[in-house]
This record gives structure tokens, C-alpha cells and sequence, in this order.
């Protein structure tokens, strides 16, 4: 098998193999689960033995029928491992979580699903297939936030659907733009244009800044989130919060770091863009009490990090920003996991009724710490490093206010978190007795991948070597014209 | 060729009520479904050669000539599997065995009369089959004499004869001008240039009177006010044929035909474009306003008529093929809306949808296939639907109006609004009181459901690889 099939069956065994799911389900519970892990960790070995081509500076094309589908280059093959992973341990954690509920062949469908239109969309080689690709994400987004069917919930569905589908139609629009001003969709070819004709139009960079902003969850398009993350189970939130959000980043370092070149003017509207966004959710997350909306928002002010590196243009705060992707991925997804186990075994979501958790669940409360440590940006953590890299290259770029700006941000995180963590694992218990009985630490699955995450993020810190020379010639890849 | 598609099933019918009635009843849905499969998969498996197939014998009256256009294959494809969904969705719906008798015998007419138009050459020719299609939909939609049923059916009879008259006076006037009907004549006659400029404003009054018929008879706004009532009150399988095929073959698909064969439209047209934003704003923002499931998916048709109209008027490959695509998936994920409301309708007795609700928790196949539906007719990939907006919206933007195309894109955000408000009331969310014991409709519901929507989900899927093999060559039409 040659490298081109390889990549084409990273996306295709996940995304064909999702619609098998429900039919195995109805044969045997458990062996539909084995299969959804299966299929995320076949693409993760797939993407692994791709990886080994890509780090010797060879990008890898797939072709069909004439119509150019996928291209990997190292940032694709970045993002596509970070995703895989978490997606796997996604998936390790529902077969848990999820076991009491209905609709368990829905939900094991869409996720897979998820995970192969995430695939596409990160190898699309091509402007149409992104938005092909993100509009599946979208699709599978609304009908998991509407997991439950409770009216609130399918209204929020509809709210986080129509909000990002209003973003995409807007990318839509710059797309066509784009095509009638260079005549293809093809991301090489217009490379290629751009290299002689200059930047592209300002209005189709706003246009397309929309849909990117709409699906990471930036202000002003935010708003979604924090709802999509309280609506349904933490493990579809997580999904929203860890994995879905990126996509909006991904793009943005796609076109407008390594493939577009865009007027000047951008590199200084799109961090302030990012630095109101790191605030205001910031300060958002201070006043809320539901645990899950301080998390959600959290990850809003957490993502205007990622994008105000990728937007500084220099080397240093695009690799901080990339490796951000990466750090903020592990220690969200471990904060949400350890949010969830709290919901699942308390049966609430109010951090002013709880308290003292953990003397009863240390495991989570541990792991929480953790996870928390390396979103505040703490050394050794891998946020630290990440952080430190976005705000040193924003200074070196010469935009010293925004540098402050989030310095200041970095506080707020610090400030919402211990408060959050504090409320819900320190103290006496304040809750009511509901005949529940004294909460425990959940089922041993959940607890290992919550416990898998934290030490993970102490890793990827301690250990940084590695991920940071890939992001950094990853970087040099797409830097180079 | 033309004994498959025009004179079988016209032989068909006489049979059939010729035959023992108890016999017939049997034989007339599996004569339908038989009819409609072999003319699709003859379509489909028909080299291009041929199809250039002439018969003039009659042609002083009648004038039909087959030419090798994929127009007409597409179209032939549409009607077949329209007319094939609504016999099953008829077995479904009617117990009255005579009734179900009656409507099959019309849905028959019904195809005799779109395949007619596909195939004319000729105004005249084309007049007669419209009429036919427009007569066995005046009994359809009123079969089962409700008053609403009646007064549906009354309203389009009156707006139709209007449509009558102006595309007879068209004809007339056309006729005086050009001395001949066949189309390639007057086509001739109104391009060369050889009309002085009394008779060429003639011509082109001529003209505006025929495109104002097809707007009635396509519903297009403000030509639009029979639609929504003939659509809702007519019994569901008949909804599904009209919604499904009746309007764009009569209306739409004619007017493409004649604009780019006739009329020779080939600059863009600020008309079309203007009739095609109106129609697609007003149809969604009414849309938006509908508890009736079914008056809903008429508003949101002549929504979608616009996109098709946009299309024809950029006057441009990519607006045309798109445009004509646009019909084919219409026909689809219409046909799949009314079905699926057709299995809501007969398991929960309403379609009131205020009434309903969690609907796909106990017919998940029909949830399932609507979801799919409103997707590709949200213009949401990765369904059929999104292929051909992306081309009339290229097309639109390449004529010359980014504007209209960036406002046409936008638009679809409504109707993705009143699909959403459709999906959370009739079948996401929680089961609505009383509606404990629904179960899923049978069978004779579930084959077309499934058949559409693989249809849709599938084409939208492998969409790149079809265009350069049988959308492209559609390019010869211009």
C-alpha cells in the first residue's frame, strides 16, 4: 500500500466504518464500542505511519479520479495526531459515561463520524472540502448537544447550529470570493497566486474570519459554547471544548499562515480581536457558579491564546500557538473528564453546593489540580511553555499593549480556576442531602482517563522537547514560500 | 422511446379501465411501479447516441423530436422517481381500494402529461401536455372532496386558466410573428434580427406574456398564492407529485428549456434574478411562519424555485447546470419531506406541528430520512443539495452579481431556521403527550424514504466525480 492510500484511508475507515456502528449495536453493545475505539485507533495508526514520511520534509498527495482530495504536510499530521488521540480517549471515557443513557448507537455513530469529518477536514487540499468537511463537524455538533431531547436542549442545538452554519455560509461567501479572483480552490495553486499576485482582499479575509471565529468560539460569535458546553453529557462538551473549537485555529493557520498572504493589517486587528475575547470571557468565568460554564469559558479565553499566536506572524508565537493547541487539547479535556465525574456523581452542577470533594474522590480532585496547573500556564506544565512563546512573540512583533493585555488574561485564568477548584474539591461539603448518599470517585475507566490526561499534561510540559522541534518544523514548513 | 414514456402508460390506462375492476386494482400500482423503474433505468442506461431519435409523422400537429440533451435525461430521472414515490406513498395513504384505483390512473395521466413537455418541440405541443399535467392535478388535489381539498383545487383551476390564456395569447402572437411554432424556427426568427422594431416589441411582449404563464404555473412570487393552499390540502401522496415534480416540470423546467432554446436568453437576466430573490426571501420568511407541517414545505418549494430561477438567469454554465441540478435534488428532497410528512400524517393523525414532537425516538427511519431531506435542502453538505446551490451561486457570482450571490447564500441560513424549528417540533426533542403509541409507518412509506435518501446522501457524496461525466456536457446546451 502505497502513502497516498495510506492517508486516504486515515479519513475513509473512520468515516464509512461510523455508519456500521448503529448496525453493530443492535447485535451487541459492547462490541460497538470495541469497534469505535478500533476505528479511532486504526487512524491513529495510520496517521503514526504517515508521520514517519511526513517528518522527512515529504508532503503527501491523494488523488482520485482527478479530483485532488487529501495533502499532508507537518502541521495536518500535527493537528491530526493531537486530535486522535484525544478523540480516542474520548471515546474510552464514553464507554463509561454513556452506558446509562439512550440513543447509545446515535451517539458512538456521530462521534466516529466527528472524528473522520475532523480527519478531512484537517487533509482537505482544497477550500470546498474544508467547507464540506466542516459542515459534517457542524451537523454531528447539533445533533449531540441535543443528545438528551430536552426542549432547552434542542434549542440550544439549534442556537450552536445556526450560529456556526451562519459563520460557514460567511467563509463560504470569502471562498467564492477568493475563487473568482484566482479561479481555483486549490490551497497550492492559490499559494502559487498569491506568491505573484500579492494578498488577497481584505473583505475576503473578513468573510472568511467570520466562519473562523463562529466555530472557535471567539468573540463576538462565543456565545454558543458556553451553552453547547452545560446542555449535554461533559463528554460531547468535551468534545465542543478540546477537539471541535480547533478546528476554527486549524483554519485560521491553514490559510492564513501557510497558505494565503494576507495585508499586513490583519496581524494587528486579529489579536485584539483575541485579546477582547481572552478577557471578557475571562471575567465571565470568574462570576459564573455552574462548573461547566466556568470550563467552557475558560476555553474561550483559553482559545484566544492559541489564535493571537497563530495571528502574530513571527516564528515564535506560531510555534507557541500550535503547541498551545496541543496543551490546552490534553488539560481541557482533563478538566472537563474530572467536571464530569464530579456531575455524574453528585448529580449537580452548582459549585456553591459542593465542596470537600476530595476527601471522597482524590483521584479527580488530583487530576483536576493538574489539569488546571497547565491551563493557568504554570512550570513545568505544558501550557507554561505554550503561553510564554504566544506573549514573547506578540512583544517581539512589536504589539506590546496585547502583550499585556493577556498577561493580564493569564491572571483572570488563574484567578477562575483556584476559585472553581477550591469551591468544589477544598472545604466542607455544602450540599444537601438529596439521598444520593456521600459522592464517590466514579467508575475506574473514567477515573483512568482523567488520571491518563493530567499526567499527560505534566509530560508534554516536563518533556517538551519533542513536540516543540516538531512544531518547529512545522512552522519553518509553512513559513516558507 | 417515446412509446415508453408517452404512449405506454396512455395504452396503460384505457386497459386498465377496461379490466374487471378487482384485477385492475391489483394490477394498476405494480403497472406504475413498473413503468417508472424501467423508464428510469432506461434513462440512466442509454448511451447519448441514442437518443437523437426523430417522429414527424404527425407533425403538422404535434411536433416532438428527441434530442440528445442531458436536460431531458435529468428530467425524465426526476419524473420517474417522483411519480415512483407517490404510487407507493398512494398504497399507503388510501384504504378506499377504488380510490387508490382513481388516483393511480391519474398519477399515470400526470406523467404522460410532464414526460410530453420534456419531449416537445413544438409550443403548441408543449401547450397540450401542460394542460394535461394541469388537469389531472385539478382532480388530484381535490380526490378526496374535503372542502379544503375542493377549494385547493379550485383556487389552482382559476389561476391556471390565467396562465392558459397568457401562454395561448403568447402562442398566437408568436405564431403571427415567426409563422411557425416549432422551436428552433422561432428561435431563428427571434434572434436573427430580421424583425423590424414594431415587430420585434411585438415578440417580446409575446414572450413576457409566455415567462408570466410559467411563473403562475412554476408558483413564483407574487405569482405564488394558489401553491401553498393546492400543496396542503391536497391528500399527501398527491402533495407529494405536485410538490415533488408537477410545479417544476410545468413551470420551471419549461422556462429553462424555452429561455435557453427559444427565447435565446444569453446574457444575464436582472429580471430572473430580481423574480428569484423574491421568491426565495418571501418563500422562507413565510416558511418561517407555519404550524402546518405541510404548508411549511410548500412555502419552503417556492423558496427553492428561486434558487433555481437565480440560476437560469446568470445565463451562465455553472447557473444553468446548477439550476437544472438544482430541479433533480428539489425533486428528490421535496418528495422526501412529503413522504416523510405523509408517514406523520397517516401514524399521528395531524400534521399540526404544535401537536407533535419526539417523533424520531418512534419512527426513527422517517426522522433519520427528514433530517437528511432538510439537510440537502438547507444546501448543507455533504448531501446533494449543497452541489448544486455551490453551482448556482458560482454561476450567479460570475455573471456579474457578487452581490446577489452573496445575499442568495445567506438566504439558505432561513431556510436552515424553519427546518431546525420543523425538526425540533415534529421529531427531535422530547415524545409529545398522547403520541405514546405511535409506531413507524410501514413499509410502503419507508421504500421511498430510503430510496430518496440514499439517493441524496450518496450524489452529494461523489458529486465531484459526476460533474466532468454527465453534468458538464450540459455545457453544449448554451
Amino acid at each position: 500500500m502505497t502513502v497516498e492510500y495510506l492517508l486516504f484511508c486515515l479519513v475513509a475507515v473512520p468515516f464509512f466504518g461510523s455508519l456500521f456502528l448503529p448496525v453493530l449495536g443492535k447485535i451487541n453493545e459492547r462490541l460497538r464500542n470495541i469497534a469505535a475505539l478500533a476505528l479511532m485507533l486504526c487512524s491513529l495508526g495510520m496517521s503514526c505511519a504517515l508521520l514517519q514520511v511526513i517528518a522527512s520534509d515529504q508532503n503527501v498527495v491523494f488523488t482520485m479520479g482527478g479530483v485532488t482530495l487529501f495533502y499532508a504536510d507537518k502541521l495536518a499530521i500535527f493537528m491530526a495526531l493531537v486530535s486522535q488521540s484525544l478523540g480516542s480517549i474520548i471515546i474510552l471515557y464514553s464507554f463509561g459515561y454513556i452506558k446509562n443513557y439512550e440513543h447509545r448507537n446515535e451517539y458512538y455513530f456521530m462521534v466516529v463520524l466527528f472524528l473522520a469529518a475532523m480527519m478531512g477536514l484537517i487533509f482537505s487540499s482544497n477550500l470546498l472540502w474544508i467547507y464540506f468537511f466542516w459542515e459534517i463537524t457542524a451537523i454531528v455538533c447539533w445533533r449531540l448537544i441535543g443528545f438528551f431531547r430536552e426542549k432547552e436542549y434542542v434549542l440550544r442545538a439549534d442556537k450552536a447550529f445556526f450560529i456556526t452554519v451562519f459563520g460557514a455560509l460567511m467563509m463560504l461567501c470569502g471562498f467564492l470570493m477568493i475563487y473568482s479572483r484566482t479561479g481555483t480552490f486549490d490551497m497550492q495553486e492559490i499559494k502559487a497566486w498569491c506568491a505573484i499576485n500579492g494578498s488577497i482582499p481584505d473583505l475576503a479575509v473578513m468573510f472568511i474570519l467570520f466562519g473562523i471565529l463562529s466555530k472557535s468560539a471567539t468573540l463576538p460569535l462565543h456565545t454558543w459554547l458556553a451553552d453547547a458546553g452545560v446542555a449535554p453529557s461533559p463528554v460531547t462538551a468535551l468534545l465542543h471544548a478540546a477537539v471541535l473549537v480547533k478546528i476554527g485555529v486549524y483554519v485560521f493557520a491553514r490559510l492564513f499562515v501557510a497558505t494565503f498572504t494576507i495585508n499586513e493589517i490583519w496581524h494587528e486587528v486579529v489579536p485584539w480581536i483575541a485579546a477582547a475575547s481572552a478577557i471578557v470571557s475571562a471575567c465571565a468565568a470568574l462570576v459564573e457558579n455552574d462548573i461547566k460554564r466556568i470550563v467552557a469559558y475558560s476555553t474561550v479565553s483559553q482559545l484566544a491564546f492559541i489564535l493571537l499566536g497563530l495571528a502574530t506572524g513571527n516564528n515564535t508565537g506560531i510555534v507557541g500557538g500550535l503547541l498551545y493547541i496541543l496543551m490546552h487539547g490534553i488539560a481541557k479535556a482533563g478538566l472537563f473528564l474530572c467536571a464530569g465525574v464530579v456531575e455524574h456523581e453528585t448529580h449537580n452542577k452548582d459549585i456553591r453546593k459542593m465542596g470537600g470533594l476530595i476527601k471522597t474522590m482524590p483521584i479527580t480532585a488530583v487530576s483536576f489540580a493538574l489539569c488546571a496547573f497547565s491551563v493557568m500556564g504554570i512550570p513545568p506544565f505544558g501550557g507554561f511553555f505554550s503561553k510564554y512563546m504566544v506573549i514573547t512573540g506578540t512583544i517581539d512583533s512589536g504589539q506590546i499593549a496585547v502583550g499585556l493585555t493577556f498577561v493580564a488574561g493569564a491572571f483572570l485564568t488563574l484567578a477562575y480556576l483556584l476559585r472553581a477548584f477550591a469551591r468544589v474539591f477544598l472545604g466542607v461539603s455544602r450540599a444537601a442531602d438529596d439521598g444520593h448518599g456521600l459522592p464517590r470517585e466514579g467508575s475506574p475507566v473514567m477515573v483512568f482517563s482523567v488520571a491518563l490526561l493530567a499526567a499527560l499534561s505534566l509530560l508534554s510540559g516536563v518533556l517538551i522537547q519533542p513536540s516543540f522541534q516538531f512544531a518547529q518544523s512545522a512552522v519553518q514548513q509553512m513559513l516558507s514560500r | 422511446m417515446i412509446t415508453l414514456f408517452i404512449a405506454v402508460p396512455l395504452v396503460v390506462v384505457l386497459i386498465l379501465n377496461l379490466l374487471p375492476r378487482k384485477l385492475a386494482n391489483a394490477l394498476s400500482f405494480w403497472c406504475g411501479m413498473a413503468l417508472t423503474v424501467i423508464s428510469g433505468v432506461y434513462v440512466l442506461t442509454t448511451s447519448q447516441s441514442s437518443w437523437l431519435f426523430g417522429f414527424d409523422p404527425v407533425k403538422r400537429i404535434l411536433n416532438w423530436e428527441i434530442v440528445p440533451s442531458d436536460l431531458s435525461a435529468v428530467m425524465f430521472v426526476s419524473i420517474a422517481l417522483v411519480v415512483f414515490s407517490a404510487f407507493w406513498v398512494g398504497q399507503y395513504l388510501f384504504s378506499d381500494k377504488n380510490r387508490q384505483f382513481i388516483f393511480n390512473n391519474l398519477l399515470l395521466l400526470c406523467m404522460v402529461g410532464m414526460n410530453g413537455v420534456v419531449f416537445s418541440r413544438d409550443l403548441f405541443t408543449l401547450y397540450v401536455f401542460l394542460e394535461i399535467v394541469a388537469a389531472s392535478s385539478f382532480i388530484l388535489i381535490a380526490l378526496e372532496k374535503t372542502k379544503a381539498g375542493i377549494e385547493g383545487a379550485f383556487k389552482y383551476v382559476l389561476l391556471s386558466a390565467i396562465a392558459t390564456v397568457l401562454i395561448l395569447s403568447s402562442i398566437a402572437l408568436l405564431f403571427m410573428t415567426c409563422g411557425s411554432l416549432d422551436y428552433h424556427t422561432v428561435r431563428a426568427c427571434l434572434t436573427s434580427g430580421q424583425l423590424d422594431a414594431g415587430a420585434s416589441r411585438f415578440a417580446l411582449f409575446a414572450v413576457c406574456l409566455f415567462v408570466a404563464g410559467l411563473f403562475i404555473k412554476g408558483g413564483i412570487v407574487p405569482f405564488h398564492g394558489w401553491l401553498p393552499d393546492a400543496y396542503s390540502s391536497a391528500p399527501t401522496a398527491a402533495s407529494v407529485l405536485l410538490g415533488g415534480i408537477v410545479t417544476k416540470a410545468a413551470g420551471v423546467f419549461t422556462l429553462v428549456q424555452l429561455a435557453q432554446n427559444v427565447f435565446g436568453f444569453d446574457k444575464p437576466s436582472p429580471v430572473l434574478l430580481g423574480f428569484g430573490m423574491l421568491s426565495i426571501a418571501v418563500g422562507a420568511f413565510a416558511a418561517l411562519g407555519q404550524k402546518d407541517f405541510k404548508r411549511m414545505l410548500a412555502y419552503s418549494s417556492i423558496s427553492q424555485i428561486g434558487y433555481i430561477i437565480i440560476g437560469l438567469g446568470s445565463a451562465n454554465v455553472f447557473g444553468v447546470v446548477g439550476a437544472i441540478f438544482h430541479i433533480f435534488n428539489h425533486s428528490v428532497f421535496k418528495t422526501l419531506l412529503f413522504v416523510n410528512a405523509a408517514a406523520v400524517e397517516k401514524q399521528s393523525g395531524t400534521v399540526d406541528m404544535d401537536r407533535l414532537g419526539g417523533l424520531s425516538n418512534k419512527m426513527p427511519v422517517t426522522g433519520f430520512t427528514s433530517v437528511l431531506a432538510f439537510l440537502s435542502t438547507a444546501g448543507v453538505p455533504p448531501l446533494s443539495g449543497f452541489w448544486s446551490k455551490l453551482l448556482i451561486i458560482l454561476g450567479v457570482w460570475q455573471s456579474g452579481s457578487p452581490t446577489v450571490a452573496i445575499i442568495a447564500i445567506l438566504l439558505s441560513l432561513m431556510t436552515l431556521a424553519y427546518f431546525l424549528s420543523m425538526q425540533r417540533r415534529v421529531f427531535f426533542g422530547k415524545l409529545a403527550a398522547g403520541l405514546e403509541e405511535i409506531r413507524e409507518a410501514d413499509f410502503r412509506a419507508l421504500v421511498p424514504a430510503v430510496v430518496l435518501a440514499v439517493i441524496t446522501l450518496v450524489i452529494g457524496l461523489i458529486f465531484p466525480w459526476l460533474l466532468g461525466t454527465f453534468l458538464v456536457p450540459l455545457e453544449s446546451l448554451l
